[in-house]
């Protein structure tokens, strides 16, 4: 069985607006959802605003329909970026995006940004066109790129621009690297999981492509925001339970390894 | 020595012309007075809003309707799936209401909507 994540479910400060939309996810079959705080710095320093714990919302988490462990949720960050962009460290987000408006941050965010997800304009025209080498620059380095949907069913304008701005995005990245999530502002705006994947079949997506936007590529991006906090991913630090320190024996001189040579 | 028994597989790449969807409308405000007409028209509606007129003269039919709960189940043709599942799903109001189509069941075999294991509930008699 596939494991399907919904990955932008917009915070908001009404608590039990958030526990309404987590719960109507669990019972769609999502086993996992983020809740994605925007921010849009205006000055240089503006202050990344920290995510409320996530067991704040809920004491105990609802069960994913399907299954028996219960909908995990993590805390998510996207930068509108219209300016410079300084890298910060992220440490209280399990997952970073950005959300570029010009063709150079575009570039930028695609080759060096240390980032997860790269968000694509829902609401507007695209202002730029997208271009082959930076798209496959970021595909190499495993950084994904987002359709939010939630957009289309609200209103029919925006619907076109969705629609217009995902066919572009997939004939140039051919289908790779795409995950496609709701962008809900309401529990009523969620959709099921099969049925996202075939709104990806209306995007000119294969099928395979198309049911893995929901399912594996978001484990992808989930893994590859855990391996942000490592050395490459294959180092990292996790706080060891305090154990009372033995005394070593000492080996008599004889007996230790003779790693000189005599 | 035992002949080992023959048996014979029949594959079918496309068993049947038709898709059956099962479905249900979710209103934000509790349920409606809704006619089945007007269920139809409504589904009428959304494929006209995403595939125009070309769209929303495919033909699907309504076959059962359940008034109280707000479900039923419609048959397309197999070319149409995907335009009148894509249309269902972003559909997102009814009469300045925000509402949403909950797809349930998809499958090509009729049989397979009468039984679903999500909305199983077992009775009193669980154990032995």
């Amino acid at each position: 069985m596939s494991v399907f994540m919904d990955l932008n479910i917009i915070s908001s400060n009404d608590k039990n607006r958030l526990k309404s939309i987590i719960e109507t996810a669990a019972h769609l079959g999502y086993s996992t959802v983020a809740i994605n705080y925007v921010v849009e710095p205006q000055q240089k320093k503006q202050e990344i605003p920290k995510p409320q714990s996530v067991s704040d919302i809920f004491d105990k988490f609802p069960i994913v329909q399907g299954k028996s462990s219960p909908i995990k949720v993590l805390n998510r960050l996207t930068i509108i970026a219209s300016d410079k962009f300084t890298n910060v460290l992220f440490i209280y987000f399990d997952l970073v995006a950005v959300y570029p408006k010009t063709e150079k941050l575009f570039h930028a965010a695609c080759m060096t940004f240390d980032v997860d997800i790269i968000c694509i304009a829902v609401a507007e025209k695209q202002p730029f066109h997208f271009k082959r080498a930076p798209v496959n620059g970021a595909i190499d380095r495993g950084v994904f790129f987002e359709t939010c949907y939630a957009a289309a069913i609200r209103d029919t304008t925006m619907r076109r621009y969705t629609i217009a701005n995902a066919i572009s995005l997939m004939e140039v990245c051919k289908g790779k690297n795409i995950i496609m999530s709701s962008g809900a502002e309401r529990p009523l705006e969620l959709r099921g999981p099969y049925d996202i994947a075939n709104l990806g079949l209306v995007f000119s997506l294969s099928e395979g492509d198309a049911k893995a936007a929901v399912s594996t590529n978001c484990r992808a991006v989930l893994l590859h925001g855990e391996t942000r906090a490592t050395a490459s991913g294959v180092v990292y630090t996790m706080k060891k339970p305090k154990t009372p320190q033995k005394q070593e024996e000492e080996s008599p001189v004889s007996k230790k390894a003779k790693t000189e040579l005599s | 020595m035992e002949e080992p028994s023959k048996f014979e597989q029949y594959v079918y790449k496309n068993a049947s012309v038709y898709h059956y969807m099962k479905i249900s409308l979710v209103l934000e405000n509790g349920n409606k007075y809704i006619t089945d007409a007007q269920f139809k028209q409504l589904i009428i509606c959304g494929l006209k809003d995403l595939y125009g007129e070309v769209g929303a003269s495919f033909p699907f039919d309504l076959l059962k309707f359940d008034q109280n709960k707000l479900t039923g189940i419609l048959r397309v043709y197999n070319s149409g799936l995907v335009k009148l599942w894509s249309a269902l799903t972003l559909l997102g109001t009814y009469q300045n209401e925000a509402c949403a189509f909950r797809v349930m069941q998809v499958s090509p075999f009729l049989l397979a909507l009468s039984g679903n294991s999500r909305e199983l509930q077992f009775g009193d008699q669980l154990t032995l």
